[in-house]
């Protein structure tokens, strides 16, 4: 079967060269136009103080009804890779085809504004992270009722506790149905109850023939709820296969690091 | 229990009572022969661009909406705010530049020829100021959430034609007041309207984009438009302008666009040369920004 997401050679660079990152002004524009004007008019970029590979030569294929955990330290390149996915950064060369509807969640609650009201939230949030009116409609009162946020839902929220907040955030969330469900390490805001829904979540996905990825440092979960895992340090990717035995190789490799 | 096909489903290392699920009830999909996201470093076409504007077209709906329910709950005055501006304008100009000043309106009272004026200009620099404000206002949704970044100037333009619309019913009132006849020209209304509307989304689009990497753009703004403002025809009529002034003065778009937009309401005779200039003008001004800022907004969420 041929796979739903292929990831070929992707790699990312950030430059923190000195002119991209300084001209935060113009006038400084101008002054770095006028001491390089050769390099300007030839349009050759002059070299770069300091690039930094975000990602290199990634390349894997994720299956139909996969899920997938990724792993790997603090500063790994695990969420530029899921912002590339995600389409919010384009890759620096590399590229990602997917055969079906994808929606990220890199954070819970992405565009909720503190003056409208719970019920428009719902609406406002749900059309953000890409569901359509009519869907969003015919499920207004589920989300609602799984919130739990009912004699509320009139009043800003703004007004709300965190947790009234996230509830009705993951409920937006948790009705959508895509083929393809991108997660940052969102569960790690919730307390259990809200972690045990989260997960509920992915694996009815799962369930239904849907496709996950997603990031976590919580490596329990990755090795019960993951068929593979990839394991990526400083932008490459190091392992990838079943999820136990890349957990415990990535286990591994952490204490012998420790020892050292 | 049917757990050894890891190969085909993956899903071998599954809790026990998760993978009998999948097994039992998996949904085999069919997938499309041809991607429906590709991801390549290279910049999308202006064109695969509208096409994916189109597709959220309701997002901008809800954009539009979000930003007017704001607006009418932080404020007390809501709604009239939208009118007392160019209201409170049109009144300061008419007694100092109508009443002591005496500056030509073309025949018309001079308070109804200012506030004709300052309709559409208010309109466009309203658009301009908090369009090229609209990425870096909205920068903690587009590094978390993918949606063409298009919307988001577009949306501002959309809240600001509403009030446009809004502010429109009380020149009507003022045109009755002072018995201004209309005559058929102001069908022609609309189509000063959209080419006014396509110089705001151009330039908007554009400042948007220059803003996120030059935050200097939001000091810069401002006074460009009040400049701009006194090099258009809003609270002086263009026939005050010197004839030999006159082609240079017509290649910025506005004037053409304002001066058309008050014939149309006023009856009087419309100058063609100027309204075809400010229609090139602006078209090509429209198409270079956004052609640009296609060009360029592959870089900004990395650098906003």
């Amino acid at each position: 079967m041929r796979p739903i997401i292929e990831v070929r050679n992707l790699s990312k660079r950030y430059c923190f060269d000195k002119r991209v990152m300084a001209n935060r002004n113009l006038r400084e524009a101008w002054v770095t136009a006028l001491k390089s004007p050769v390099e300007r008019l030839s349009g050759r970029q002059a070299v770069r103080d300091t690039e930094f590979w975000a990602l290199r030569d990634i390349s894997f294929e994720v299956e139909t009804g996969e899920v997938l955990g990724i792993i790997g330290s603090n500063g790994a390149g695990k969420s530029t890779l899921l912002k590339i996915l995600s389409r919010i950064t384009k890759p620096t060369t590399g590229g990602v085809d997917m055969y079906g509807r994808s929606n990220s969640l890199l954070e819970i609650g992405t565009g909720f504004h503190p003056d409208l009201t719970g019920r428009e939230n719902v609406y406002l949030n749900a059309a953000i992270i890409g569901m359509k009116r009519a869907e969003i409609k015919s499920k207004f009162d589920e989300i609602v009722a799984f919130a739990g946020v009912g004699q509320f839902l009139d009043i800003p929220i703004k007004y709300y506790s965190t947790g009234m907040h996230l509830r009705l955030a993951f409920a937006v969330v948790a009705h959508l149905e895509p083929d393809i469900l991108i997660l940052d390490e969102v569960m790690a805001v919730g307390d259990a109850a809200f972690q045990k829904k989260c997960l509920a979540k992915m694996k009815e996905v799962s369930r239904e023939g849907g496709t996950v990825l997603f990031v976590s440092h919580d490596l329990m979960s990755v090795t019960q709820l993951c068929g593979r895992a990839l394991l990526i340090e400083s932008g490459r990717l190091l392992d990838m296969g079943d999820a136990g035995s890349v957990v415990s190789n990535y286990l591994l490799k952490m204490s012998g690091v420790e020892a050292n | 229990m049917m757990i050894n096909e890891p190969a085909a489903t993956g899903v071998a290392h599954l809790p026990e009572e998760l993978a009998v699920a999948a097994n039992a009830t998996r949904v085999h999909r069919v997938l499309p022969d041809e991607p429906v996201v590709k991801i390549r470093p290279e910049s999308s076409s202006v064109v695969s661009n509208m096409r994916e504007v189109w597709a959220h077209r309701e997002l901008l709906y809800f954009l539009i909406w979000r930003d007017l329910k704001v607006r009418y709950k932080q404020t007390i005055l809501g709604v009239a705010w939208v009118i007392l501006q160019p209201l409170l304008m049109a009144l300061v100009f008419a007694v100092f530049m109508g009443r002591l000043a005496r500056v030509p309106s073309d025949g018309v009272p001079y308070a109804v020829f200012a506030y004709a004026g300052l309709l559409p200009w208010l309109f466009f620099s309203n658009s301009v100021a908090s369009g090229s404000h609209s990425l870096v206002a909205n920068n903690y949704v587009i590094t978390k959430v993918y949606f063409p970044r298009l919307i988001l100037p577009i949306a501002v333009v959309g809240v600001r034609l509403v009030d446009f619309v809004i502010a429109f019913s009380v020149l009507i009132g003022l045109m009755l007041y002072y018995n201004v006849h209309v005559t058929p020209s102001v069908l022609l209304l609309p189509m000063f309207m959209a080419e006014i509307t396509l110089l705001a989304l151009g330039i908007s689009v554009w400042f948007s984009a220059l803003n996120a990497r030059y935050r200097d753009v939001g000091a810069v703004l401002p006074v460009l438009l009040q400049l701009w403002m006194f090099t258009s025809p809003i609270i002086y009529p263009m026939s005050i302008v010197p004839q030999g002034w006159r082609f240079l003065y017509g290649l910025n778009p506005v004037s053409g666009i304002v001066e058309g937009f008050r014939a149309c309401l006023f009856g009087s005779q419309f100058d063609w040369l100027s309204i075809a200039i400010s229609a090139v003008v602006t078209l090509l001004a429209f198409l270079y920004f956004v052609f640009d800022f296609c060009r360029k907004q592959d870089s900004l969420v990395d650098i906003i």
